[in-house]
């Protein structure tokens, strides 16, 4: 029996760890909702920080993209601290992994973890996914990515979190500030001067306005500060906001069946650094002579990386986060640096079969297949209402690199841009698309492309952009109130904001019931100018269903939708 | 254009007010024959003819120094300890040059004379079609009037609240409460263009204190005379340094900005307008919600027959 030293218990290092956790997952939040506070260019590249870190994304806009995002290339920072010191990334710095892990401490005030937390065989799960998944991104599909944790968390943050926590927030503080005052029919305060005679008779505080006065006197300067400062643009709501949450909350209950169940058995970035973390230079030890097996370390492992009491170790499962050195009472654990080709008898290896990884790869092409099995994916219909952000890629182009993680729709500074749930097929699922009716293109933005981390919205400058047709608006004459109804509004004209308008009016002489001849300015539509921003749609004045709308017909991306001649080329084309 | 306008203006000056020399500040108008307060203020400037973008923000600065001074100074509508509310036509997402928004140097002005007449605080803040932020910002009205020491205040879209203002044609509409709980508003319009109204000017400002008002388009006329009643207009400065003479209001195109380097502030909110309506270039038949409002007893079209005073500012 050889004689080794006793490990140093390290609790500190383990407060250091779960400190570093919290710090960036604040910092996370921070980045994603200082990116939507920004409405100006020049945005800069250090609000997508995580998303930067991410290989995943990296690989996959490689194999389905054949593209090389420069800013990506900073995740290979993730990749030499995977291949140095094993899955460090996932127990110190993923921000959804350190929400598993605050899940899992709160699930423990209610429930006492009985089974025992050991390498089970199904964590390889993961890695099948993963072949799945990248065998979908050789083909273009980018399900890879929708799936990837960080992707995933910005897409929950800001499709469903945040805007929860600013509704919750904003309307507390206007029931507050409601209850505070004292309920009377509003007038200009100094018209009362002006009714001499008739002094209007205020009405007293009630017990409630009283009782709310104290606590208004608090949060109506905090809800200011916040609005003015945190929640600079109006609270923004997306569609299907209810699914993307429900995803998301089934992944955090996983945690009562198993601990970190998606960072075990699901995850895909987990799956990715668990390969490159095969063999670490950073490794556990255990000294065997002064092991008891009583698995205190194995009920603290966050990746169920041992395989048995005490000994055996796999560094592709271990998340770093040294619950297992810490927890030993006989100093028993610890980690150390060790030369690649050494061989250590408890250092285990995932036995990945060669046939199930084939099979997953094949599974996945199979499910790609049939994701498109859709008429769209043929590119000879087009969905109406697939509007896509200014500087999207041609449709297969752009799925092959969105990731669906929502950036350009938090950055939206109308909120226009929604998650789609059907419109893309469901191979497009959760990518954006333009809702002109909850809000239009801002003419002078570019914002989504300039923060779109992979490409699939192209980068353009603000006059490029507004030579760019998203779409084409189209009147509904059966609702249109000049022409179904013989009044004058043209709101969609006021509102369009092409300093040359797209929409033009002709007077016409309409004959009402009565037989009276009056004359109203019907809207038109100029094909030629109209870039499909949807001011119009946003500003209708029918709110149910606008009848004027914009859809995806004409737009520059893709010549096959687009129904009209190009206008005659102003230039002699054939050069004569 | 605005060239001939001047001499014009210059005509009529020396008409009413007898011999004027070129240049020199003056009062003109019926006002100072009759002891009236002075109802109506016209500063124009008659300066270097062709100001460079720097000179006509000083200049606008002395317009609106003069534009109230002319009416008794900003003493008569603000008293010490009074809040203020500004209300500028902030409805866009476009710059000073492209004269879709009030003058930032106007309202910044302003809100520099309500503080020296004793104003506790001054809010500024619209209702803007477009993204409030993109518009407060381009504008330059948010930084003017920060600068100047007024509360930019961005408006909460819950905050509406539905007012019975007992109109003709509007019953009741969404109206900012903070708005109205203020003792006094300046209502601060750009003279502009207006594919509908034809001109959007002092009356269409009180759009930005409502929400859902797309439904006005339909009736112009009787929708801007039943809010203006109701809010009861006591001082309303036109800022027409620039104004937009097509593709208004949302504007965007230099070629269509002409330089008229006037203020005007009236106690009558239709005269004002009346004036605005020429500074664009337009007629009054051309704007018949101008017209409607004086039917509806809101005021004079004519604003000539109101105590005036026109100022040539240098």
């Amino acid at each position: 029996m050889t004689r080794g030293r006793r490990w140093p218990r390290n609790w500190r290092t383990v407060g250091v760890r779960r400190g570093v956790q919290i710090a960036l997952l604040l910092l996370f939040f921070a980045l994603l909702i200082l990116a939507g506070g920004v409405l100006r260019e020049g945005q800069s590249s250090w609000l997508k920080l995580f998303f930067l870190l991410d290989p995943l994304i990296l690989l996959s806009t490689l194999l389905a993209a054949g593209a090389v995002p420069k800013l990506l290339l900073l995740s290979l920072v993730t990749v030499a601290l995977t291949i140095m010191l094993g899955r460090v990334f996932c127990g110190w710095a993923c921000p959804l992994g350190t929400i598993h892990d605050l899940t899992g401490r709160l699930l423990d005030w209610f429930q006492r973890r009985t089974q025992r937390d050991h390498w089970s065989a199904w964590q390889k799960t993961k890695y099948y996914l993963l072949a799945a998944f990248l065998a979908m991104a050789l083909l273009g599909g980018h399900w890879v990515a929708i799936w990837d944790p960080l992707v995933l968390l910005y897409r929950t943050t800001t499709v469903a979190l945040w805007p929860a926590a600013q509704l919750s927030i904003e309307h507390t503080a206007a029931a507050v500030r409601e209850a505070a005052v004292v309920d009377q029919p509003l007038r200009p305060k100094w018209a009362e001067e002006d009714a001499a005679g008739q002094v209007q008779q205020q009405s007293s505080a009630t017990l409630k306005n009283r009782l709310a006065r104290p606590v208004a006197a608090v949060t109506n300067p905090v809800h200011r500060f916040l609005k003015d400062n945190i929640f600079v643009v109006q609270r923004q709501s997306f569609l299907g906001a209810g699914l993307i949450a429900t995803v998301f909350v089934v992944l955090l209950g996983l945690n009562a069946v198993r601990r970190r169940f998606w960072c075990r058995y699901l995850c895909p970035l987990g799956a990715l650094l668990g390969l490159l973390a095969w063999r670490p230079l950073l490794r556990r030890k255990t000294q065997e002579q002064y092991c008891n097996q009583c698995d205190l370390c194995g009920q603290a492992c966050h990746g169920a990386a041992s395989t048995a009491a005490g000994s055996g170790w796999k560094p592709s499962e271990c998340l770093g986060c040294l619950n297992c050195t810490a927890s030993c009472n006989r100093q028993a654990l610890g980690f150390t640096l060790v030369w690649p080709w050494r061989h250590q008898p408890q250092v285990e290896t995932v036995d990945l079969r060669r046939r199930a990884l084939l099979g997953s790869a094949v599974g996945g092409v199979a499910a790609l297949a049939v994701m498109r099995v859709a008429p769209q994916a043929r590119q000879t219909v087009f969905h109406p209402q697939l509007i896509r952000p200014p500087g999207a890629l041609p449709e297969p182009e752009f799925l092959a690199r969105c990731t669906a993680c929502g950036l350009c729709m938090k950055v939206c500074p109308t909120g226009g841009l929604q998650p789609t749930l059907s419109e893309a097929g469901l191979e497009g699922i959760w990518t954006p698309r333009l809702v002109p009716q909850i809000g239009y293109c801002q003419y002078s933005c570019n914002l989504c492309g300039q923060v779109c981390p992979t490409g699939a919205i192209q980068p353009l400058s603000i006059e490029e952009k507004q030579q760019v047709r998203i779409g084409l608006a189209f009147f509904d004459v059966t609702r249109c109130i000049p022409y179904a109804y013989g009044r004058d509004c043209t709101v969609c004209w006021e509102v369009c904001p092409l300093p040359e308008k797209a929409i033009y009016t002709e007077k016409v002489t309409v004959v009402d019931r009565h037989g009276n001849a009056t004359e109203v300015m019907q809207p038109r539509i100029d094909i030629e100018k109209c870039i499909g921003c949807g001011n119009c749609e946003h500003d209708c004045v029918f709110r149910d269903r606008p009848a004027i709308r914009v859809q995806s017909a004409n737009e520059t991306r893709h010549r096959k939708n687009q129904p009209e001649l190009a206008p005659p080329a102003s230039t002699d084309p054939y050069g004569s | 254009m605005h060239c001939q306008s001047r001499r014009e203006f210059m005509a009529r000056s020396a008409a009413t007010a007898g011999a004027m020399a070129l240049g020199a500040s003056g009062f003109s108008g019926a006002a100072l024959a009759q002891d009236k307060p002075v109802e109506m203020t016209i500063a124009k400037w008659a300066g270097v003819p062709k100001p460079t973008d720097e000179q006509i923000k000083q200049i606008a600065v002395k317009l609106t120094e003069q534009a109230i001074e002319g009416l008794g100074g900003m003493k008569r509508f603000v008293k010490q300890g009074d809040v203020v509310w500004v209300k500028p036509n902030i409805a866009w997402d476009r710059t000073p040059e492209q004269a879709a928004n009030t003058n930032p140097e106007v309202v910044s002005t302003l809100i520099r004379l309500c503080f020296e007449a004793g104003a506790k605080r001054v809010k500024v803040g619209d209702n803007p079609v477009h993204q409030a932020k993109k518009s407060y910002e381009a504008s330059g009205i948010a930084a003017a009037a920060k600068a100047a020491g007024a509360e930019v205040v961005y408006l909460d879209k819950e905050r509406f609240k539905e007012v019975d203002i007992k109109g003709q044609r509007v019953k009741s509409i969404p109206i900012y409460p903070d708005m109205l709980d203020v003792d006094l508003m300046i209502n601060v319009p750009i003279a502009k263009h207006h594919v509908l109204a034809t001109a959007t000017l002092a009356m269409k400002n009180y759009m930005g204190v409502i929400e859902n008002r797309r439904v006005f388009h339909q009736d112009f006329n009787t929708c801007l005379s039943d809010i203006t009643r109701f809010m009861r207009p006591r001082l309303s400065v036109l800022d027409a340094v620039r104004v937009l003479v097509a593709s208004g209001p949302t504007g965007g195109r230099l070629e269509d900005v002409r330089l008229k380097l006037t203020v005007a502030a009236s106690t009558d909110i239709v005269a004002l307008d009346a004036l605005g309506v020429e500074l664009i270039d337009r007629k009054l038949d051309d704007v018949p919600h101008v017209p409607a409002a004086e039917k509806n007893g809101l005021g004079k079209t004519n604003y000539r027959s109101l105590a005036l005073r026109e100022i040539a500012v240098s």
